[in-house]
Order: C-alpha cells, then structure tokens, then sequence
C-alpha cells in the first residue's frame, strides 16, 4: 500500500503522522521539501504539533526565507485538521515525566490489587508495559524536588518574545515538554542538553547557566544505577 | 511520553446495570472500554486515574439503553516527532532493529544508524562497531531520537534514529 510505503522508505521520503486531506503527489512533494529543510539543521525535526509547530518554528527561525513560506502556505491546508488535534491535546495536557508517571501508575497497581476481587477487571497489556517502561526509565529518588528545579528553567524560557507568535498555552505545554525531554534523559551536561533538544539552541545564552545549575542540583537526586553509563 | 490528560466519553448502559451500583458499573465498564486503547490523537491509554464527572444519563429513542458523558483523568503515553526515548531491543535484522518503548513498537533502519556498525547475522544477529566495542542485540538498551510517527486504528508505530549526538547503546547486556 502506498501509505505503508511511505511510512517505511528511507529518510528521503516523508514520514507523516495522520492521513490529510491533500493529495499523496502534494504530500510528498512537501515531504521532500521538509526533508530537504531539514536535512541541514536539526532544529525543525523537533516538531510537537505536525504542520503546526513546522509553520510557527520555521517562522521564528528566519532564515529559511522563502521556502519557509510555500511551507508554511502549503501547511495551512493541513492546518485546520492538524491545528484542532493538538488544541484537543492541549486542553488539559499536563506532561508528565517517567519518574512521576512511575508514581501515578505503580499507585493504580496497588489499587487494583485491593479492587481485584472482581475478576473481570484485567489491566491491559499496555498497562503493564506502561509500568515497565515508567519504572526503567524513573531515575531520580524525589520526583518533586527535580519537578521543582527544572520548573526554574521555564522562567527563562519565556523571557524572548517568541511567545507572541504562539497562543500562550501551546507555548507551556511545548515548554512543559522540553523540560519532561531533558529530565527523562538524565544529561549530564548541558551540550548534552542542546544537542538532545535543538529547540532550545534559540535561547542558549540565556539558558546555559540556569541549566548547569540546574543539572548540578538534580544530579545527586539520581538513582544509583550500577548498569547505567 | 507520558501525559495525563482529560477525556470524554460517552458510555452507554444497559437497564440491568442501574440501582444502587449504577455508578460503579458505568466506572468497570469505562475501564474494559477504555484502558489498553490507543487513539491517534492521544496515544496509548495507559491508566485511568480518576473519574471527573459523570453527565446526567439520556435515554435513547428505541432501545432503551442509556447514554451518560463521563469525563475521566487518565495517564496517556503519546510519543511525538524529535522526542528522546530510551527503548529496549526486541528484534534484530539486516534492514534495521525493532525496539518497545512501553507500549509503543520503534523502528530503526539501519540507514539511520552510524556508518560504522554493521550488521553481524547468527544466532544473535547484532549490529557491531568495527572494533567491536559497541554492539546492538536483543534486549540492549538504546538511547533514540523518534523522527516519525504512524497511528493505526489501534496503535502507534515510530521510526527512530540513533545516529545524532548522545544517541545509541546505553547497556550492553553482555557486558
């Protein structure tokens, strides 16, 4: 099928998310373009909302001059269908980091436990793998605290005016999730940081010392892991 | 990743449900219905929380079963274009490796992993550095970079890379 070869040919071609109302030639005629955009920063792959965050970030960027905008025009009839689904997600998104959702989850666990005596509630598959994945991937000791420090950091993500091109609670949920990425992958420096999520590559002046201070906060909070690099 | 969200759903009960644990039966059901589902718009249903509210129940014309919204807190694990995941190896082949981020299948192709490891068929077929220090096989941990997405009906698939900086192998399981 064609939509499966899409989704599996190598890099050249586009990877997209959810069908869309274009015709496959547009799609991916915009696939190559994206890719051909993309292939010299990495900066427009961090894509939180699919057309939308491509429009916006390639209009922040700049200096993709016109190909920004026949992207951004051929974006826009993608945009209703894309812009709603991520409005929906927004709504009462609250992004959770996995040392959290460790917590939420294992909680759910001992609930049910107590509830089992009815034998027809069976947790999902995915739930035990939600459980797995959380618990593997929950490296810190106080979630709390780490929540707390790398809150600071959202402080001086929103200092540039970035934030008048974006509705305001698109803004934090991108922020919200920036934050989840860099405490999920443990970094243990702040190129590391850059390097793992090229949005915030924008804001390195501002954002270099309050994340080095930050690392070095949350860096003894880790659980010792003998397995771990 | 994980997000805990609000959903709503409308549940429809049969009259054999109502009385005095109406409420409990309409909350089971939400649970078979809903956990273990996965939507494109929000990804994986992990676990429901809590429930928020419950509308007030319609009756509809001609059956007599009965509607009720219900609005209920859940953890969802969604992964998003450029997300950092660390996956666990499942299967290993000449086009790539296949690797599970909880409930979520990745794919690698190995044109997106680092023109030094190659592909070393047997009965572990792995991908080795040429000095053989880093190598990738069932059950290695990796550190990827999600480049794409794909919603099925009823679950998400993602291709992944590791050869941007900070990404590959994190445990070697042999090692």
């Amino acid at each position: 099928m064609e939509k499966n070869g899409k989704g599996f040919s190598m890099p050249k071609s586009s990877l997209k998310s959810t069908p869309s109302k274009d015709d496959s030639s547009q799609k991916s005629k915009e696939g190559r373009k994206v890719q051909f955009n993309n292939g010299g920063s990495p900066e427009e792959r961090f894509d939180y909302s699919k057309s939308n965050g491509k429009s916006s970030s390639s209009a922040d960027k700049g200096g993709r001059g016109n190909t920004a905008n026949v992207k951004a025009s051929k974006s826009k009839e993608k945009e209703p269908l894309e812009l709603r689904l991520n409005q929906e997600l927004l709504k009462n998104a609250k992004c959770l980091m996995d040392c959290e959702a460790a917590e939420i989850i294992q909680g759910i666990q001992d609930q049910m436990t107590l509830l089992s005596q009815d034998a027809t509630i069976k947790l999902p598959v995915s739930f035990h793998k939600g459980l797995q994945y959380s618990q593997a991937n929950a490296r810190y000791t106080n979630t709390h605290s780490v929540r707390r420090v790398l809150d600071t950091l959202k402080k001086h993500g929103v200092v540039e005016g970035e934030e008048r091109h974006k509705p305001l609670n698109m803004f934090s949920l991108i922020l919200w999730m920036q934050i989840s990425v860099i405490a999920n992958a443990c970094p243990e420096s702040t190129e590391e940081v850059f390097a793992l999520v090229p949005s915030l590559k924008s804001k390195k002046s501002i954002l270099q010392e309050p994340l080095e201070v930050a690392l070095m906060v949350i860096k003894p909070l880790r659980k010792v892991d003998s397995t771990s690099v | 990743m994980f997000f805990h969200i609000v959903l709503e759903r409308n549940m429809q009960l049969h009259p054999r449900h109502f009385g005095r644990n109406l409420r409990d039966n309409l909350v089971s059901k939400l649970m078979k219905d809903v956990e273990g589902t996965c939507s494109g718009k929000h990804g994986f249903v992990v676990a429901i929380t809590g429930i928020e509210n419950v509308g007030k129940g319609l009756i509809r014309d001609g059956t007599g079963f009965v509607t009720f919204p219900v609005k209920y807190q859940c953890v969802v694990f969604r992964p998003f274009k450029g997300e950092i995941l660390e996956a666990v190896v499942t299967m290993v082949n000449k086009m790539g490796f296949f690797a599970e981020a909880g409930p979520v299948q990745i794919f690698v192709s190995n044109h997106l992993i680092p023109d030094d490891m190659e592909f070393q068929s047997g009965d572990m077929p792995n991908y080795t550095t040429s000095d053989g220090s880093i190598k990738i096989q069932k059950d290695s941990e990796v550190r990827l970079k999600i480049i794409g997405t794909r919603v099925d009906a009823t679950e998400i698939f993602c291709i992944g890379t590791i050869k941007d900086d900070f990404l590959g192998v994190i445990n070697d399981p042999t090692a």
